[in-house]
Parts: structure tokens; C-alpha cells; sequence
């Protein structure tokens, strides 16, 4: 049986069945739904996610949904291309610390984007070094980036303890040994896609004293500023997670973009309506964290 | 291995889980059947901790290989480091299999945690501390006035500098509610948009991951 074929219609399926039993369930008061929670918020998840899936749908459709570009996306075509003009590596990092964390989906986006950093090296006969802190992620950076120089034809640039190097999963060895590396290896184009804490301006300055070409993106809130403002590029918060599906170059996985679209429209359209309701008395927000 | 293996079954485990996710989180669930899914929540994080504990395993590996292929290749300004590393690492895992032998907890070995201490706490303070100088020099290349939002910047930085100094409140005394305003007004509505942005970010990769578009985090392509 062809699992692949049917997994999408087994996962809406499921999201079906889960609307149909919250909502019989709430119409006859059953208390099903966890007060903590908050029926608003799980109402909002669901009319994102039948977004995200209309806009996939409709792709599949073959009709083109236009997705917004991403400065630093398209920049890290010209970086790699400018490191290689130079003779120079381009290095990527990911981040450190155990992937079972709130953060696994930020290493997910960083592994989306240095498939994409590995098939421009490959395009372009670039070296890549990448370096990370997460020892799980070692095995799916390995064939990421064996896959992106055997498919580009370039094999012969492929060596594993030269192309992926685990460093550490802690914090400020991992900070110490990235900064080595991009300095030693006196990177072109420096690629700096995670999460990220303290050690993100040890990065960027790393970079900025060889004058390698800068692209980095966190959705760590507290570190997106020291990214904006010391990258030469900088993809900030959610973008990281659209990057991810930029880099897949399939117009399905790009329409899911505009989902994240509707989300704010979504949210516009409340901020909006919050601002007119609150002289009258009404406070919106209130109601909807109830 | 078929692509059922490799790839179909994975896919449906990640799907699953997320569901059962939003399940927990939504929903409240009676008691016997939320203690048989706690049950479960707790087995799967115990797979976690030991999926990372073999992880780590291959991470030491994968650096004494990095490091054992420096020294062999003769690089001659990694050698001295690439021998410092591999030697206190065989240093750290041998003191830890000594601690497990004698059945003691790895970390209150005596020398463990000398080495820890006297050795690995100062040198991680110490790049922690590195930290002060770059941010020297990156506001030194941030805050020049090259255009007006530069300008802006160079100006909102000013303010909270002085706002947290002592010089500040005696140059004038409006500095620090002034810095108080710029951290609870505009950073604040700067702030929310970029966290409410991450979460739709992260909904519609959710999303990805249920309908098996999301595939990057199992390596190669097929």
C-alpha cells in the first residue's frame, strides 16, 4: 500500500474528526475543552492550518500562488557566489543543545535552509563547512549535504569530517570553537540559521573581522536585534520558518507560506477591531485569552 | 530499506505526535485516560533522554575523528589543538567511567569536578565575558549616524544608556522613565508582532510536518 498517497488525506481526516467532536462537544456543553486553554486560540489554530492547507491545495490545483520575498534568502545565492569569487569557504551553524527542547522546530528551519546553502555550494563549487552543537542532527546534516553535492555533480567536494563538524552541546565551548572555525577558515560567507542565545554577537563579530558576508536569522526574540543589526542580512523571527519552505523549491510546500499571511490579516483585522471596541468600553483582547 | 521504512513511517509518528500534541493541550481529558497518556508522555520523553545520551556518544566520536584526522594530516596550527582537545577528552570519559565503576554519580568524582571547576567554569566565564568587547564593537558599527534611521537608533541608544547609568539621572532626571517608556511602549509593539509572526510561522511548519511536506529533517532527499 502507498502510505504517501493517502497521508494527507488521513491527516485532515483526523483534523475533521477533531472539529466535528470539539464542536458537538461544546454545543452540548460537555466541558471537553480545557478551560486553561482557551476556545478562541484553538478556533484561531484551526483556521490557520485549513489556510495553510487551502493554499497548498490550490498549488496542487496548478494555480500559482504569489508568495513574498525574502531579502536574506536571496541573499545567500549572492554570498555564496561572492566567497566563491574570493576563494574563500562558507561556513553555516545551526545552534547547540538537545533537539527534544521548545526550539526543535527552529533546528528543523536551520536544516531547511542549509539544504539550500549546500546545493548553491554544490551549483557554484563552493566548500561548506557546517559546524553544530546539536549531536542528534549530526546523521541529517551528514546526507544533507552528501545529498546536495552528489545530486549538484560534485562529489569530489563532499568530506564528511571536513563538510559537518559536531563540535559541542555546550553553550560557550560551542560559541568558542564556531568562532575558531570561522576564523581559521577564514570564511567568505558566514550563514548563521537557529536559535541562538548569548553567542550570537560572538558570531556575527567573528564574521566581521574576516568581512565575510553575513546572513543570520533567529525567532528568539531577544537575539533578533544583535542578527539586524550586525548581519549583512537578516531573517527575522517567522521568516526562518518560511526560508524552510523557500528552500524546498516546491509550490505546494511555498503556498503553506500564505497561511502565515492570513495569520496576521487575521491579526490586523482583531487589532483593528480591538482599537474601535475599546472606547466603547469593550476589551477584546480580554475576551480572547478568556 | 524501502521508503515505507525510511520515510512514510517517520512521517506518521511526527504527524501523530503532534496531533496527540494539540489534544493534550486543548482538551480536557478524563482522569483515567489523561494518566494513560501521562504515561505515555512520560516514556516518550524518557526515549528523548536516551536517543540524546547515544547522540552525544556519536558527537564524542565524531570530534575525536575530526581531530585524530587534523593531527594525522599534519595541519600545522590545529596540531597543538586538535591534541589538547582529544587528550582531555579520553581524560573526561575515563574519569566518568571510573566514577560509574566505582558507583558514584559522574559528577562528584573529585577529579571530574576539579577539571570542571578549575578548568572548564573559568574558560567558559571568561568567553562569556568576551561578550562586552563585541558588543563594544558592534555598537560602534551600528550606531554611526549614516541615515535617519541611524540617526533615530544612535539617538534611542543614547537615551537608555543613560537611563541605566547613574551619570544619566544626574544630567537630568527624565532619563530613566524616559528608558522605562522606550522598553514598555515601542520595544514592547515591536516586539509583539515578531512573537505573534513566530507563531503562525510555527503553526503552518506544524502544519507542513502532519502532511508530510516538511522532510528536511531526515536527511536526503529521495
Amino acid at each position: 500500500m502507498d502510505i504517501a498517497k493517502y497521508k494527507t488525506w488521513i491527516a485532515l481526516a483526523l483534523f475533521v474528526l477533531l472539529l466535528i467532536v470539539v464542536s458537538v462537544g461544546y454545543y452540548q456543553s460537555l466541558g471537553i475543552i480545557n478551560p486553561k486553554a482557551g476556545n478562541v486560540s484553538f478556533v484561531l489554530l484551526l483556521v490557520l492550518l485549513f489556510a495553510g492547507y487551502y493554499f497548498i491545495g490550490k498549488a496542487r490545483g496548478g494555480k500559482p500562488i504569489p508568495v513574498r520575498k525574502i531579502a536574506a534568502f536571496d541573499a545567500i545565492e549572492e554570498g555564496i557566489a561572492r566567497a566563491v569569487e574570493m576563494g574563500k569557504t562558507v561556513h553555516f551553524t545551526l545552534g547547540y543543545g538537545p533537539i527534544s527542547t521548545v526550539n526543535a522546530p527552529q533546528y528543523l528551519a536551520g536544516l531547511g535552509v542549509l539544504g539550500h546553502v549546500a546545493r548553491l555550494c554544490a551549483k557554484y563549487g563552493a566548500q561548506l563547512v557546517s559546524t553544530l552543537g546539536v549531536p542528534e542532527l549530526i546523521a541529517a546534516e551528514e546526507e544533507i549535504i552528501r545529498d546536495a553535492y552528489y545530486s549538484g555533480g560534485k562529489p569530489e567536494l563532499y568530506n564528511v569530517t571536513y563538510n559537518v563538524r559536531y563540535l559541542t552541546d555546550q553553550q560557550f565551548a560551542y560559541a568558542s570553537a564556531v568562532q575558531a572555525t570561522i576564523q581559521r577558515e577564514n570564511a567568505g560567507a558566514n550563514i548563521v540559521v537557529g536559535p541562538f542565545w548569548a553567542e550570537s554577537l560572538i558570531f556575527m563579530e567573528a564574521g566581521a573581522a574576516i568581512e565575510a558576508f553575513q546572513v543570520a536569522g533567529t525567532a528568539r526574540e531577544t537575539q533578533i536585534p544583535f542578527f539586524v543589526l550586525a548581519a549583512d542580512y537578516a531573517f527575522i523571527g517567522e521568516e526562518i520558518f518560511a526560508a524552510g519552505a523557500m528552500a524546498s523549491g516546491d509550490v505546494e510546500t511555498l503556498a503553506s507560506i500564505r497561511g502565515q499571511d492570513i495569520g496576521k490579516l487575521l491579526s490586523w483585522i482583531l487589532i483593528v477591531v480591538g482599537l474601535i471596541l475599546l472606547p466603547m468600553g469593550v476589551k477584546l483582547a480580554e475576551y480572547l485569552v478568556k | 530499506m524501502s521508503v515505507v521504512v525510511r520515510r512514510n513511517i517517520p512521517q506518521i509518528i511526527v504527524a501523530l505526535i503532534i496531533v496527540l500534541m494539540v489534544i493534550f493541550y486543548f482538551f480536557y481529558i478524563e482522569k483515567p485516560v489523561s494518566d494513560a497518556f501521562g504515561t505515555a508522555d512520560k516514556a516518550l520523553s524518557d526515549w528523548a533522554i536516551v536517543i540524546t545520551a547515544i547522540a552525544a556518544i556519536v558527537g564524542g566520536i565524531d570530534i575525536l575523528r575530526y581531530h585524530a584526522n587534523q593531527i594525522r594530516k599534519r595541519e600545522r596550527r590545529q596540531i597543538i589543538f586538535s591534541s589538547i582537545v582529544i587528550v582531555l577528552e579520553i581524560i573526561m570519559v575515563s574519569l566518568a567511567c571510573y566514577a560509574l565503576s566505582s558507583g558514584i554519580a559522574i559528577t562528584t568524582q573529585p577529579n571530574f569536578q576539579w577539571l570542571y571547576t578549575y578548568l572548564y567554569a573559568p574558560a567558559d566565564a571568561a568567553m562569556y565575558s568576551i561578550l562586552v568587547f563585541y558588543i563594544a564593537s558592534a555598537s560602534y558599527r551600528t550606531f554611526r549616524a549614516r541615515n535617519p534611521p541611524a540617526i533615530l537608533l544612535l539617538i534611542v541608544a543614547i537615551i537608555v544608556m543613560l537611563g541605566n547609568t547613574s551619570l544619566g539621572a544626574m544630567i537630568w532626571e527624565g532619563f530613566l522613565p524616559l528608558r522605562d517608556w522606550i522598553y514598555n511602549v515601542p520595544n514592547t509593539a515591536a516586539f509583539r508582532p515578531i512573537t505573534m509572526g513566530i507563531g503562525f510561522g510555527l503553526i503552518i511548519l506544524g502544519l507542513r510536518l502532519i502532511i508530510g511536506k516538511e522532510t528536511t529533517w531526515m536527511g536526503r532527499r529521495e
